[in-house]
């Protein structure tokens, strides 16, 4: 089952409206002859419960009076439910003057961002920054591979078991590692008494996360990941029946992982096993599955550093993540963090640097500090994104260096100080750096969630490039494309669709036979992939989210979910089996599909075990796709059972236990929307009939400009989300905060507006979009424009 | 430096009672206080490749008046704590050449698997069938809350290749599960005492660290400051907390508790052996003190091991040596002078343990440690697995020292079961039970 998160914590709603009631009081003065009319008998009939200006915190109304009704709204809803002991005793006029009062006062958006006009605050990094800015300060010293569209392994098949250039029979890609060679020759060419097979290329993570890796083998192997040279499987001796390798390893989001694989069948006296190998990983919350084509990059020649540690979660009482906590266990985390980077640093990093800058053989004996110096200044000033002055070099590297004998202490000693220092877990206290610094930082921090660390954005900083609108924007569309940043777009789809929340979707059995824990990993890769699919397109186009009548299908899906689910391309079927994606885009179904809205990740995600949820449906719809705001229910209730209720659809049990007039002030938003997909069973096979009647899919939604609109079903439903003010605004909103991790308001109150609107113009490309809030983010900051 | 202003504050931020403030700063140590301590025993198994030069190694006397020939003269101040065990022979049959079977079945007394990798004679094969001797005791013994240790055992190398085959592994944890040694003294430092030593730094790192929080402040607005100010109080609390347990371990300053120090900057290559071998050994004895394990392999290079011993005056690898004919005397010469080296170097080893009290206990640490120093080979150029090296120091197992031994041909099984008995934990077979016909060995106790 799902639970419907509170909207805040209480916590943060005392807070605020501890705020909201001292700036409030001051705006008294400024309201008209209504308002005024309103606040009078608000003051009599309201204020014992709701607070003197709308705060809560009473034990009848906890929540201050905020959101986002209209002020008719809010008239009606008055004059039908309140005062709550005394309904219909504030009616008509009177009503609508306290609607005008609380709507003006404290109630609306506007008056919110009045009270209390949100700003810029200060944060930590988090614990998804802190990962990807080691990442990057590893990558600064090798490079960061280039997004590419080719997928797959690279692969050179060897007659004999060494590797020797004669004996190469082929060079070729391989799609993923799945081969079952048996006593017959690998390729053309090669004799199976003895060969060698070198695979080499990059792992694509795409969410951060443990992995486990499962390579098996009937054949020597080893297998290095994350840099070549770095071992993560050796398993140089083929023995007896071990055939089975694992290795759990924390992978961080949007970043290629070098492997090679070296596989050897040795000719030998004895008999030989059959030769086979395949490589495969368990994904956070997967199911084991071969490394699938999406996953691989042929390309496998940058090293890449991955931190182990755990970090703890991150707060999340704004509705995003923010660095906000201090406290012990994360302290303790950071501490970890440093130590674990300070050991990567000196195993490669500085083995690296010193072997570069070392030359001379016989310095090498040497006990000449200055060459570690200076890698450890590079190493800090990466880290704090800028140069470093005689002070600061000073206590960073010089002094640690000093204290120690020891060059690997002296790194540790250096790491500790300045991964724990200020200036690097608060990337935004960076007022003594150059703008062009300051705004390299921000678009790093926005698009990457990392710090500034390629040489060729270093050189623009050095050279004082970011000067203009123009050059940042250049900067900020080369780095949307990125595998970091689309990796951060794909948390914020998750975000935005809400699926976070799903956990392991089960279904029962005797009613959806067949739907399993990996039709479930399928259907969330299959959305996954599809918006990919439109985010990576050319026009990467907002409007084929909900338009789009194809998806991508894995063959699992294709028999669920029957012939809507058929791959498009039929032919491919045909072909050698191991050479096929897992995933391919279906066959068109005009009726029943409508992208993202009716996929079945999400149908049977809101969902329960054996029936849908129009309530959880409708409630995503009006907070995730067109971002209003809803009070949580007044108590928690148990969904009226089916079985009580034979004879009645979803939507008519649904109606009769929300038809009381207090559960109607949200139900009567909700349901409407959650209707609309009625036709999605609890799996999200599209159906006509429930329980041998035919479907009422008609549903409504009341706009935040007071438009009541109404459809018939799914396609118009559909239809309205694409042109919808509210929806365009709160995917707008989303992905801005998703990748600022402040309010758009911080950067001007009309902020949110402007961008919509560009979005809009601009033909809804996302990856446009992206860029723009980035440029805001660096462009706009107060503290960069005072 | 004191951060704190009194004992009682000391105690106080420590989190130590006075009852056990009494206890913990009056004595050496926190197990001596203890009243029956079973008595403590360890077991270190010490590796050296490709066999011996018999004429120069083996007693010609047996009995409590052996003498010491070449090889071993580096024992002569440990002879009454040494024993000597003639005609024990690796008799395991199976895959893989003389050399894999050499030391994969030395500790495992049983077959290694069908395999793929292939040496210079013989068939190819895999890894051991089974577990080794020092696997199998440390898991009784962390079984037993009375025996159990942090780590259980230990696993030092010195030099050992960075590749994993039968030649470089000679501790298993089960079938097809070699153990890999330690070979890095730094890396083992940092299993050992990485955790202490890492706060020692965190300390000595956070004073300097504070100060620059203030100028960051400097550098944010001041409805943001709440934050950093949050986060520098938090900070300077775990400085005073780590300064308090640094001072409190230099303090107790007792072996067990010390953190040892390590030569910097010692790089892994052939020229550094005999300074790694000293680490390492230091580690091992710094490790027991603090009884950190009961159960040590320490493995010199790896079975055909190519240590060049330059430090000796031999260019040529060792295992190159090895298979020159007896005739060839320089090579004769140089493979005594290697082996005799070995052999110091397990002298040193017992002289560090007789040199240390034994913690909470009676006598020297050697008292309560026997070293098995041993082989892959009898001898190099014969790669006989007959008459295998079993070179016995120090008073752990509770044998009578003191002696040289022959048992002109038995299987190595039974004396490995003979370690097993010795260690409280006897078994009807170790290894595969073809080879144990008879039972553990006699006349060593």
């Amino acid at each position: 089952m799902i639970s419907i998160p509170p909207i805040c914590s209480k916590l943060s709603l005392l807070a605020i409206a501890g705020l909201l009631c001292e700036v409030a009081c001051a705006d008294d003065s400024r309201l008209g002859p209504l308002q005024e009319k309103g606040a009078a008998i608000y003051k009599t009939k309201c204020a014992s419960c709701h607070g003197e200006h709308g705060e809560g915190g009473t034990k009848q109304y906890v929540e201050p009076l905020v959101g986002d009704a209209s002020r008719k709204e809010l008239a009606k809803l008055i004059a039908d439910t309140m005062p709550e002991d005394d309904p219909g005793s504030c009616v008509g006029e009177d009503a609508e003057a306290v609607a005008a009062y609380v709507f003006d006062g404290f109630y609306s958006d506007a008056a919110q961002v009045r009270n209390r006009p949100p700003r810029v605050g200060l944060a930590r990094l988090t614990g998804p920054q802190l990962r990807q800015s080691l990442a990057d300060l590893y990558s600064h010293f090798v490079g960061v591979p280039k997004a590419t569209m080719d997928r797959g392994v690279k692969a050179i098949y060897f007659d004999g078991p060494k590797r020797k250039n004669e004996n190469k029979k082929m060079e070729r890609t391989d799609p993923t590692i799945q081969f079952d060679f048996g006593h017959d020759p690998p390729v053309e060419g090669v004799d199976p008494k003895g060969f060698y097979i070198y695979w080499e290329g990059g792992v694509l993570a795409e969410r951060t996360g443990r992995y486990e890796i499962v390579v098996r083998s009937t054949c020597s192997f080893v297998m290095d990941f994350g840099k070549l040279g770095r071992e993560l499987i050796n398993n140089h001796v083929q023995s007896g029946d071990k055939t089975e390798f694992r290795k759990s390893i924390t992978l961080t989001a949007g970043r290629v992982y070098p492997f090679k694989l070296d596989f050897i069948q040795r000719e030998r006296k004895t008999e030989k096993p059959p030769a086979s190998i395949s490589l495969s990983w368990i994904p956070p919350n997967g199911t084991e599955q071969i490394i699938p084509t999406r996953n691989l990059i042929p390309d496998g020649a940058t090293a890449t550093f991955s931190l182990q540690t755990e970090l703890p979660p991150d707060d999340r009482s704004y509705g995003f993540e923010r660095g906000v906590a201090i406290n012990r266990q994360w302290d303790e985390s950071t501490t970890a963090a440093s130590l674990e980077f300070a050991q990567i640093a000196s195993d490669e990093l500085w083995r690296d640097y010193r072997k570069k800058h070392i030359k001379d053989k016989d310095k090498e004996e040497s006990n000449d500090r200055s060459v570690l110096k200076s890698f450890l200044t590079e190493v800090v000033q990466t880290a704090f994104h800028a140069p470093l002055t005689e002070e600061l070099k000073k206590l960073y590297v010089e002094d640690q260096v000093d204290a120690t004998e020891d060059d690997v202490e002296a790194i540790q000693r250096a790491l500790l100080i300045s991964l724990k220092s200020p200036r690097f877990l608060y990337p935004l206290a960076d007022q003594d750096q150059s703008k062009s610094a300051r705004r390299a930082n921000r678009l790093t921090l926005t698009l990457l969630d990392s710090i500034p660390s390629e040489e060729w954005l270093i050189k623009k900083v050095r050279e004082n490039k970011l000067d203009s609108t123009d050059t940042v924007r250049e900067v900020a569309r080369a780095y949307v494309k990125d595998f970091r940043a689309q990796a951060k777009l794909r948390d914020m789809f998750h975000e935005w669709l809400n699926t976070k929340r799903f956990g392991d979707i089960t279904k029962n059995e005797s009613l959806f036979p067949g739907f399993d824990r990996n039709i479930a990993n399928d259907l969330r890769d299959s959305m996954d992939v599809f918006i990919q699919e439109i985010v990576g397109s050319e026009s990467s186009d907002y409007r084929q989210l909900f338009f789009a009548d194809w998806t991508f299908t894995s063959e699992r899906l294709g028999n669920f979910y029957g012939d809507a689910w058929k791959p498009l391309d039929l032919q491919a079927n045909e072909g050698s089996k191991s050479a096929l994606p897992q995933f391919r885009r279906s066959v068109s179904d005009p009726e029943h599909r409508f992208g993202v809205l009716t996929h079945p990740y999400l149908m049977s995600g809101m969902s329960y075990h054996d029936t849908t949820s129009p309530i959880h449906r409708g409630v995503f719809l009006i907070r995730f796709i067109f971002g209003r705001t809803l009070r949580p229910p007044n108590e928690a209730f148990t969904p009226l059972s089916p079985d009580l209720h034979p004879d009645l659809t979803t939507r008519e049990r649904v109606s009769l236990q929300t038809s009381p007039d207090n559960c109607q002030v949200c139900h009567s938003k909700i349901n409407g929307l959650g209707f609309a997909l009625e036709n999605f069973d609890a799996v999200g096979r599209f159906r006509s009939r429930e329980r041998e009647k035919l479907l009422d899919s008609s549903g409504k939604y009341l706009a935040r400009d007071g438009r009541e609109v109404s459809f018939s079903g799914p396609r118009e439903l559909a239809d309205y989300i694409v042109h919808s003010d509210d929806a365009h605004r709160a995917f707008v909103n989303r992905a801005f905060q998703h990748f600022v991790k402040q309010p758009a308001a911080a950067f001007g109150p009309t902020t949110l507006d402007e961008l919509t609107q560009s979005f809009r113009q601009n033909h809804f490309n996302i990856n446009d979009l992206i860029a723009e809030i980035a440029l805001i983010a660096a462009m706009r900051d107060p503290a960069l424009t005072n | 430096m004191h951060p704190w202003v009194s004992r009682r504050e000391f105690l106080l931020r420590t989190g130590v009672s006075a009852a056990a403030a009494n206890f913990l700063f009056s004595l050496p140590s926190l197990g001596s206080g203890a009243t029956v301590a079973e008595r403590k025993q360890r077991l270190v198994f010490i590796f050296s490749p490709n066999g011996i030069i018999p004429d120069h190694f083996w007693p010609e006397k047996i009995g409590f008046d052996f003498d010491l020939k070449r090889i071993l003269a580096p024992l002569t101040d440990f002879k009454s704590q040494t024993m000597t065990l003639h005609g024990i022979c690796n008799q395991i049959k199976g895959d893989g050449d003389g050399h894999m079977r050499g030391i994969g079945c030395l500790l495992t007394g049983i077959e290694l698997f069908p395999g793929d990798v292939q040496g210079g004679s013989d068939t190819p094969a895999g890894w051991s069938m089974g577990i080794s001797v020092d696997q199998h005791i440390k898991n009784k013994l962390q079984a037993n809350p009375n025996t159990q240790t942090r780590f259980g055992s230990l696993e030092f190398g010195v030099m050992v290749p960075e590749r994993a085959d039968t030649w470089t592994r000679m501790s298993y944890a089960g079938p097809n599960q070699p153990v890999a040694p330690i070979d890095n003294p730094y890396q083992m430092f940092d299993k050992l005492y990485g955790q202490s030593k890492n706060r020692a730094l965190l300390a000595s790192v956070l004073d300097d660290l504070t100060d620059d929080f203030r100028k960051v402040e400097q550098l944010i607005s001041v409805e943001d400051r709440r934050m950093l100010q949050e986060h520098v109080t938090m900070v300077r609390e775990i400085e005073k907390e780590l300064q308090a347990e640094v001072q409190l371990q230099a303090r107790k300053g007792d072996v067990g508790h010390a953190v040892p120090k390590l030569a910097p900057n010692v790089e892994e290559k052939n020229d550094n052996i005999p300074q790694i071998t000293r680490m390492q050994m230091d580690l091992m004895v710094n490790s027991f003190a603090a009884d950190f394990a009961r159960i040590a392999t320490f493995q010199i290079t790896n079975s055909v091991g190519e240590p060049k011993m330059k430090w000796l005056g031999i260019e040529e690898g060792h295992h190159h040596l090895s298979h020159e004919p007896d005739t060839n005397e320089t090579a004769y010469e140089k493979l005594i002078k290697i082996n005799t080296w070995y052999c110091e170097q397990v002298a040193y080893l017992a002289k560090r343990l007789a040199e240390t009290p034994e913690p909470g206990g009676q006598g020297s640490m050697l008292d309560h440690t026997t070293l098995v120093w041993t082989n892959e080979l009898g001898k190099g150029n014969s790669h006989t697995r007959n008459n295998i090296p079993f070179i016995l120091v120090g008073g752990g197992l509770g044998f009578k020292m003191g002696q040289a031994l022959d048992f002109k041909d038995v299987s190595h099984n039974r004396l490995l079961m003979n370690f097993c008995e010795a260690m409280g934990y006897p078994e009807k077979s170790f290894g595969n039970p073809d080879f144990c016909a008879g039972g553990a060995l006699t006349g060593l106790v």
